[in-house]
């Protein structure tokens, strides 16, 4: 595969991209970030994300673990500013480059998203409009944010839809109909990956995909976002997937981080009891099959309204636990917020 | 007969299970159950016999013994309003049931069992849809000649296959769904099926369809009375004396205004109140 | 107890089975995984007699549900019942939750199976005893499902599915639209669920370790075609497909 120096390089981007200037800050910060959503009457309104934190750098891939209801999706759609008109950041901030992005007008969002943070959605279908050929779609794409000759675009989209591993050719004149699940979703990871994004985010990418499709393309994300040294986001409920790849995990309950770390550290010890029986509560292939799995007790949807959210479903949970716990670091690279987690830190500290 | 009791309960529970009304909707509501309420007991209201001519005192202007004044023929408008209020609500009620009758079952059958009726069906709609509405309704009153009962035919003939057609659709769109499924093969009977699953399903898209379409099924009934297919004189029906003020348009207008003004209150109202149950069930489609 | 022989299915001209053979035992739990698209849940449509068969046989305790008709089709028909994927979509909006779950014993009033015997006239007591083999208590009875959580509504259909004591239960993939944390309560029940009444399962999934969890025997659907049938515990065997090989590559953890 030939590529010419000039289609790989950002064309025009009004922050210059030096790796070695960045490399030391965060690539993204968030602080303190809460959602709410208006209530009909505009009084009372619902924290359906509370007081989140984390930072993403350069390169690194954090994977964001939680399940449905846990506002792992909220946060990513007030990241890329889509969230929908009845939900409102109502405090903290998010930080591109230290460019605060909650300030930004419409109009700059709408440059920022795909030239500086690309999306990828679950909806691969959604991805492309039904009856316009993909290349077409793509050229269109490219055009809108840069200024580059049809000619230069077309073989721009060529060398990325080979980037993906996709028949280029064929898929440029495809309609997206003609093309699998599999293949819609690598067109869209080239259509997210040509503009050279700091940061994608990724919202359950394979959800609706088969096994095999959904490790290959996920493979595929780790390999090009190696090459191109940006950031992932990578949302989804598949622990395996974000164990599997993700350098850091943040683990959401009820709109709460309750525990982040490196993945490693995470896997192998895991300190908030969600997280625990996260691991534990799914079947995992082994020369061993239990007699039974671990189950955590009660609903997705129960989540206490003061103090720690996993609070009602927690087997650990005591009185303290209607006080909100505070993010707590154990180690280096690990923080946990949970009372009971820190009564046995300090337990193990005072009898050592 | 089952079927019919069956309809119209689980219709009732429907439209008791709403709550909060729109306004607009509560005013076309008030409106109706008023005009209803004044066909019902119309033979008490009445200051005149709406049939006896008193050619002395033919258009004459509204007075204490007649409110609205008298017609070309020294006829109380007034009562011919109110008792012609009978025909044009009786039959467009009539209407409306029998459609519903004939083309919620056929729907079913075709929808789920699909097949030969399936077919036929579908054929026949698309051959009525090429046509307008009323066009066709006029064709058909005219061949069968003019009478209120041909004009219902004529009308129930044009109106039924729009009701299958909807219910065809929605059937088909269900029938795929897991919980059909799960129906047969815990063993319902096609009839239970259509009875107990579908049919729930699509009354209020239908009772949605209805509302909206007395108004229509009214301005088609006045329509054809106005052109004489319909009511024959000297009985009272809107769209008659719509017919019979035409001459007189110039000189006293208000022998079309008011029959024209209780058309329109009646088919505002319907209006209403059928916008209103499609934004409270949600049945953004039609 | 289930004999399926030589089973092919096609709709238009894709050919959706191809020839697909396989027995099944009394109280065995058999897992069909593959891909979407490689007929696994076709197969299970085949079994109900949800759809007709191109070619081959299909027999449940002896009976070819093919040659069957009206009548004592439907009779034959309620050994086999079904859990369905979509808890959100398998159980009728407008119906409370005890009418769904007694639906099947109203359509069989011969049935009496073991566990309703004595009550099998009183319809809100046999789903009261059915709410509580799944777990959820008479407080469910009267709610209608929209006001019921993804795993609630999936117990409602597993209640469902055991009311009429079937020999053979198909749960075409019944975790994989649930969360994780509720993944595992669902499984747990079906196995205990299994155990207490012997029923057989058809255990449809494209999760692995999910069948590997619940079955006795997987068979592994490509395109169509069963390309491996073996027990659980020879899953990690050398012998496996290659494609057996690749789907359990993906499913490991490094």
């Amino acid at each position: 595969m030939t590529i010419s120096v000039d289609f790989t390089q950002p064309l025009t981007n009004d922050y210059v991209k030096e790796e070695t200037f960045f490399q030391s800050l965060p690539l993204l910060e968030i602080k303190n970030l809460s959602i709410s959503s208006l209530g009909e009457n505009k009084k009372e309104d619902i924290k359906l994300v509370k007081n989140i934190n984390f930072t993403i750098k350069s390169g690194e891939m954090l994977g964001i673990v939680g399940e449905s209801g846990s506002g792992k999706s909220l946060t990513a759609c007030a990241l890329v500013g889509l969230l929908p008109k009845s939900l409102k950041v109502t405090e903290g901030q998010i930080k591109l480059h230290g460019r605060e992005l909650l300030n930004l007008s419409e109009k700059e969002m709408r440059r920022l998203r795909g030239n500086e943070i690309a999306y990828i959605f679950q909806n691969y279908q959604g991805s492309f409009t039904p009856f316009i050929k993909i290349g077409n779609q793509l050229i269109e794409a490219l055009r809108s944010h840069r200024k580059i000759s049809k000619l230069d675009a077309k073989k721009k989209v060529l060398i990325w839809l080979e980037r993906v591993k996709l028949p280029a050719n064929q898929v440029f004149t495809s309609y997206p109909y003609q093309l699998s699940g599999g293949q819609l979703q690598r067109a869209a990871l080239a259509a997210a990956l040509m503009f050279q994004p700091f940061l994608i985010v990724a919202d359950e990418p394979t959800t609706a995909l088969d096994v095999l499709t959904s490790e290959n393309i996920l493979d595929l994300l780790v390999e090009l976002q190696k090459e191109y040294n940006c950031a992932v986001l990578l949302i989804s409920h598949n622990l395996n997937h974000v164990l599997k790849r993700t350098d850091s995990i943040a683990v959401m309950y009820g709109g709460q981080i309750v525990e982040r770390g490196l993945t490693n550290e995470i896997r192998k010890n895991p300190i908030h009891p969600y997280t625990k029986l996260l691991l534990q509560a799914r079947p995992v292939l082994s020369r061993v099959v239990p007699e039974k799995l671990v189950v955590i007790p009660g609903e997705p949807g129960l989540v206490a309204e003061q103090g720690c959210a996993f609070a009602l479903r927690c087997p650990k949970s005591f009185k303290k636990c209607s006080i909100l716990p505070k993010m707590q670091s154990v180690g280096d690279s690990q923080w946990v917020a949970c009372h009971a987690a820190d009564l046995e830190a300090d337990y193990t500290n005072a009898s050592s | 007969m089952r079927f019919v009791y069956a309809f119209f309960i689980k219709t009732y529970l429907t439209v008791m299970k709403m709550k909060n009304w729109p306004p607009t909707a509560l005013l076309g509501l008030i409106l109706l159950i008023t005009i209803v309420l004044i066909t019902a007991i119309g033979p008490l209201l009445i200051p005149n016999d709406p049939y006896m001519a008193n050619m002395a005192e033919r258009l004459s202007s509204p007075s204490l013994t007649y409110p609205f004044g008298t017609d070309h023929m020294g006829r109380c408008i007034f009562s011919r309003i109110v008792i012609g209020s009978q025909a044009t609500l009786g039959i467009t009620v009539l209407v409306i049931t029998t459609v519903i009758l004939i083309g919620i079952p056929i729907g079913l059958v075709s929808g789920y069992i699909g097949g030969r009726v399936d077919s036929i069906v579908m054929r026949l709609a698309d051959g009525l849809i090429a046509l307008p509405e009323f066009i066709l309704a006029i064709a058909i009153a005219g061949f069968l000649g003019p009478s209120l009962t041909n004009l219902m035919i004529s009308v129930v003939l044009v109106k039924w296959i729009s009701y299958t057609r909807v219910v065809r659709g929605i059937v088909l769109s269900e029938r795929e769904k897991e919980y059909v499924l799960a129906a047969r093969v815990g063993g319902c009977t096609t009839w239970r099926i259509i009875t107990r699953h579908l049919l729930p399903q699509i009354i209020s898209p239908v009772l949605v369809l209805a509302t909206l379409d007395v108004g229509k099924i009214i301005l088609i009934i006045s329509s054809l009375s106005y052109l004489g297919l319909g009511a024959q004189p000297p009985a009272p029906e809107w769209g008659a004396m719509l017919s019979d003020g035409r001459p007189y348009f110039q000189t006293f207008p208000e022998l079309m205004i008011y029959p024209g003004m209780a058309i329109f209150i009646v088919v505002l109202s319907c209006n209403l109140i059928g916008e209103g149950l499609r934004d409270k069930l949600g049945e953004k489609s039609i | 107890m289930l004999q399926v022989e030589k089973v092919s299915k096609s709709y238009r001209s894709t050919s959706v089975l191809t020839e697909v053979t396989f027995q099944m035992e009394q109280g065995e739990s058999l897992g069909l995984i593959g891909e979407s698209g490689s007929g696994k849940s076709t197969m299970a449509k085949l079994i109900v007699g949800l759809e007709h068969l191109d070619g081959g046989q299909i027999t449940l305790n002896g009976l070819d549900f093919q040659q069957l008709r009206g009548a004592e089709l439907r009779k034959a028909r309620r050994h086999v019942q079904v859990v369905f994927q979509d808890p959100w979509a398998s159980l009728n909006p407008k119906l409370p939750v005890w009418k769904s779950i007694i639906e099947p014993l109203e359509n069989y009033p011969d049935v009496v199976p073991s566990f309703l015997k004595g009550v099998r006239n009183d319809k809100r007591k046999m789903a009261e005893i059915l709410l509580e083999k799944v777990g959820l208590d008479r407080d469910f009875l009267e709610r209608y499902p929209h006001q019921l959580s993804g795993g609630q509504r999936q117990r409602v259909g597993i209640a469902r599915g055991i009311g009429l004591q079937p020999n053979l239960l198909i749960c075409d993939e019944p975790t994989s639209s649930l969360d994780v944390s509720i993944q595992a309560q669902i499984l747990n029940l079906l196995k205990e669920l299994k155990k207490e009444f012997n029923m057989s399962y058809l255990f449809i999934s494209h999760d692995m370790a999910s069948v590997q969890y619940m079955c006795d025997r997987i068979a592994v659907f490509k395109q169509g075609v069963l390309v491996d049938l073996f027990l659980s515990k020879d899953l990690f065997s050398d012998t496996r497909h290659p494609y057996t090989k690749m789907l359990v590559q993906a499913t490991v953890e490094r």
